[in-house]
């Protein structure tokens, strides 16, 4: 059952692991889940395997913070450097969905400039490929979950939304105003992947503010109820709790399938024509990096010395604004209105690119969090700031973090729960990021105090994790081509956030999606030759709108423009 | 406004004066009370008719059942039994509506269950609060002469404010091989994740808990929704036995590593 209306009620194929199957896709989270809708559809043998649970959504999820921990990735992760990042439920999604299931579906386009950071500003990475291949996907996307929001989004690529937006919570009011005095443009009521009103099974959003909680009403986009019915309804598997550790290459030098454990830690094998691996950004690398053998000894598809390279975070620090009136921000959705007025890079500054400014709406322990490191509250203090929980609003930056050499997923000498080596991950600031969180955080503190706050604090944090198995031109500074294909391996894909060269501002999940998309158009463009031939043709494959989900392309739907 | 909260009407006899929150100015005591805040009436669970099954199953289950320790010997519990009496003090509650903290934090130990991630500056969660414990009590036996247990009142205090502060004077092998923002960080969230995961502490702050299948309707200016209440603010002073009412912005500090670790933030 995936929340009140929806249901699942039809048989889910199921592959024996001797069957050499066309697709096997490791990880059913953002990215896997729409591949697999989509090589499902188009008629491929196809399976994801997925580390955590297929979701009874109404059985297993709560309107509750700490009765939540099973939907964030908590296996063991080192983390270092000078900047260490927070995983769990910070960025890391596990069950079918993925991160999906716990972002607050916040869905703005990249910019075009994000296409070509380095050309831009000689820092960063090019795409190789332009905003406007990605244009079609984006408008898709937006449709399949569908995204609600303005009908003029003016910045980027100026463009509306088809589905209307959200009435605005306490803390988008609060973001208005203070936008509002200061001269600065702002996007009310979304973009965002939250129902405004009911669609075919779906029901509306409800503002219960659990969002990242997972969405038990089912008004809430993830893979698990936008995408992954679709591809089981048409022959798709998802193999729930299937701890993937090793990709098995074959003597031709084309991999043969992947090694899992199952719940119990009985270890199996799924043979499989080519392999797509999509775990996000700490467990795509690692999977990779753990499975180095003779000929791959620093891991698969990494001749380059790129797999686990190039990590990046958001910079995501959370300004509160204390007001005399009361706010109530656990009402509505966290994500609700932005601005990204600072977005690009601004010759007047010390820095390259930019940031947006975001609602965000913690809960009470999250919320409790942010005193202790904003305020340094404990004891008596905290329980005052406490008390006043309800006078609070808040802004969540999103700064640009650059894509540097040393942040860096490597594989730890401890191993988690099953003896996997587990992931060390290396994170440090660069001095343009440093400039940058600078000027982000002083401007997002003015924006709140021109809102009428009396108190403004901050909490340094991040958001969001993308890069490590890059894409690019050149096979000696990337792991995968422009479609997500391994220079190194002709049938070993990869095929999630982990690609992305740069990050820009925005929330990377459509973005995931929109490439999951494209991908999958160029696999049913190439038909069988994945499967028995190493060529590699480079053209943009046409795109197959008709393999969208039911009900969200064609008659009833809005038309993109 | 200035309302009293519903207090019980005799103070117990094992209960300081001193270490209990005071009327503003006065110093005048507040009795302990069921539920202390600016929501006098407001109830979660009294709603729960309105939530889903999953959601009241686990509220109920929480409020009724309190695991027994099992990771921690005796002596352990009750020394964090006492750390948390400071961390995140009760006593302007009546002792049937306080919160279970150290229970928590001893279930999550007891099952290994850690947040996702390990501070490589960190060692294991077990073994931090393990080495925490020897750390804190050399604090005492250096400021005061006595184990942290022992001390009074206004001393423990004390002596969690140096290692809230990063300042200690002891322990220095122990805090080199464990940062002590980290560790300060760390015992604040195990703290919070449970005193603030409890419907009690919800009436106290006004949250308004789960709405699922229900809703919430009025989103704007801060409005209740009709079965949440208007809050009634008092004005009132943290017990003069203790030091934990002084906050400090940290706003100057951009990046968390700064907040966090007490590292020098070389860019102001």
């Amino acid at each position: 059952m995936l929340g009140p209306l929806q249901h699942i009620d039809f048989p889910m194929r199921r592959y024996r692991d001797t069957e050499e199957i066309d697709y096997l896709i490791v990880g059913c989270g953002s990215g896997g889940g729409v591949l697999l809708q989509r090589l499902a559809r188009a008629g491929f043998k196809v399976v994801a395997l997925e580390a955590g649970p297929f979701w009874d959504t109404e059985r297993d999820w709560v309107s509750d913070e700490s009765g939540s921990h099973k939907l964030y990735w908590e296996d063991l992760r080192i983390t270092g450097g000078t900047d260490p990042l927070a995983f769990g439920a910070n960025n890391s999604g596990k069950g079918v969905g993925g991160g999906s299931v716990h972002w607050a579906a916040f869905t703005p386009r990249f910019h075009p400039s994000d296409f070509e950071v380095y050309t831009r500003d000689g820092l960063g990475a090019d795409w190789p490929f332009s905003y406007e291949t990605l244009r079609p996907y984006y408008e898709q996307l937006e449709l399949e979950m569908p995204v609600a929001g303005p009908a003029y989004f003016p910045w980027g690529h100026p463009h509306g939304y088809p589905y209307g937006p959200h009435p605005m919570g306490g803390v988008g009011n609060a973001l208005i105003k203070g936008c509002t005095a200061l001269g600065i443009p702002v996007s009310i009521g979304g973009p965002v992947a939250i129902l405004s009103g009911s669609r075919a099974d779906r029901p509306h959003c409800i503002y219960r503010g659990f969002c990242i909680q997972g969405c038990k009403v089912g008004a809430k986009a993830s893979t698990l109820v936008t995408h992954v019915p679709d591809a089981i309804a048409n022959g798709g598997e998802v193999r729930e709790y299937s701890m993937a550790h090793r990709i098995e290459l074959g003597r031709d030098g084309r991999v043969t399938g992947v090694h899992y454990f199952d719940r119990d830690g009985a270890s199996w094998f799924q043979r499989a024509k080519a392999v797509i691996v999509a775990g996000y950004a700490i467990e795509t690398p690692r999977l990779l990096l753990n499975s180095a053998c003779p000929g791959h000894e620093n891991g698969l598809a990494n001749s380059s010395d790129t797999v686990g390279r190039y990590l990046m975070a958001q910079a995501g620090n959370v300004v509160l604004g204390r007001f005399d009136q009361p706010v109530r921000m656990y009402k509505a959705p966290p994500a609700h209105a932005l601005t990204e007025e600072f977005y690009e890079t601004d010759p007047r500054n010390d820095f390259a690119r930019g940031f947006a400014i975001q609602t965000v709406g913690p809960l009470p322990i999250a919320f409790g969090k942010q005193m202790v490191s904003a305020k340094r509250a404990w004891g008596w203090g905290l329980r005052r700031e406490m008390m006043d929980y309800n006078h609070w609003a808040s802004f969540g930056l999103l700064g640009e973090i650059l894509p540097w050499a040393d942040n860096r997923v490597t594989l730890s000498e401890e191993r988690d729960q099953f003896g996997i080596r587990a992931p060390h991950i290396s994170f440090n600031l660069h001095d343009n990021d440093h400039r940058l969180i600078k000027a982000a955080k002083n401007k997002t503190m003015e924006v709140m105090q021109a809102a009428g706050a009396t108190e403004v604090i901050q909490e340094a944090r991040y958001a969001h994790l993308v890069g490590a198995a890059r894409m690019g031109k050149d096979p000696r500074t990337s792991v995968v081509d422009k479609f997500g294909r391994t220079h190194d391996i002709a049938n070993l894909f990869v095929c999630d956030g982990s690609i992305l060269p740069t990050q820009g501002s925005a929330n990377p999940g459509l973005t995931i999606q929109a490439l999951a998309a494209r991908t999958a158009d160029y696999l049913i463009a190439q038909g069988d030759t994945v499967f028995n031939s190493n060529r590699r043709d480079m053209n943009e494959p046409p795109m197959s709108r008709e393999l969208a989900p039911s009900d969200t392309w064609g008659h009833g739907v809005p038309r993109v423009k | 406004m200035t309302k009293k909260p519903k207090s019980s009407r005799r103070l117990p006899l094992d209960i300081d004066p001193s270490l209990l929150p005071c009327k503003a100015g006065s110093g005048e005591a507040i009795l302990p009370s069921e539920q202390p805040g600016y929501y006098p009436g407001y109830s979660n669970l009294s709603q729960q008719a309105f939530w889903d099954k999953a959601t009241r199953d686990l509220i109920n289950d929480r409020v009724n059942n309190v695991p027994r320790i099992r990771h921690f010997s005796a002596e352990s519990a009750l020394f964090w039994r006492v750390v948390f009496e400071h961390v995140l003090p009760q006593s302007d509650r009546i002792p049937e509506r306080r919160i279970p903290l150290v229970e928590r934090l001893d279930e999550r130990l007891h099952n290994k269950r850690g947040v996702g991630y390990r501070y490589e500056k960190m060692p294991p969660d077990r073994e931090a609060y393990r080495l925490a414990e020897i750390a804190i009590n050399e604090e005492s036996q250096s400021r005061f002469n006595a184990h942290f247990i022992d001390l009074p009142h206004l001393q423990q205090d004390i002596v969690l404010q140096a290692i809230h502060d990063g300042k200690p004077s002891a322990a220095k092998a122990i805090w080199k091989q464990m940062s002590i923002g980290r560790f300060w960080l760390l015992l604040m969230q195990d703290a919070i994740e449970a005193y603030y995961a409890h419907p009690w502490a919800w009436d106290e702050i006004g949250f308004g808990g789960p709405a699922y299948p229900r809703a919430y309707t009025r989103l704007e200016r801060g409005e209740p929704e009709p079965w949440e209440v208007e809050e009634q603010r008092y004005d009132w002073d943290a017990p003069r036995y203790s030091v934990s009412d002084s906050t400090e912005s940290t706003h100057h500090l951009h990046t968390e590593s700064r907040q966090n670790e007490f590292l020098p933030d070389e860019s102001q």
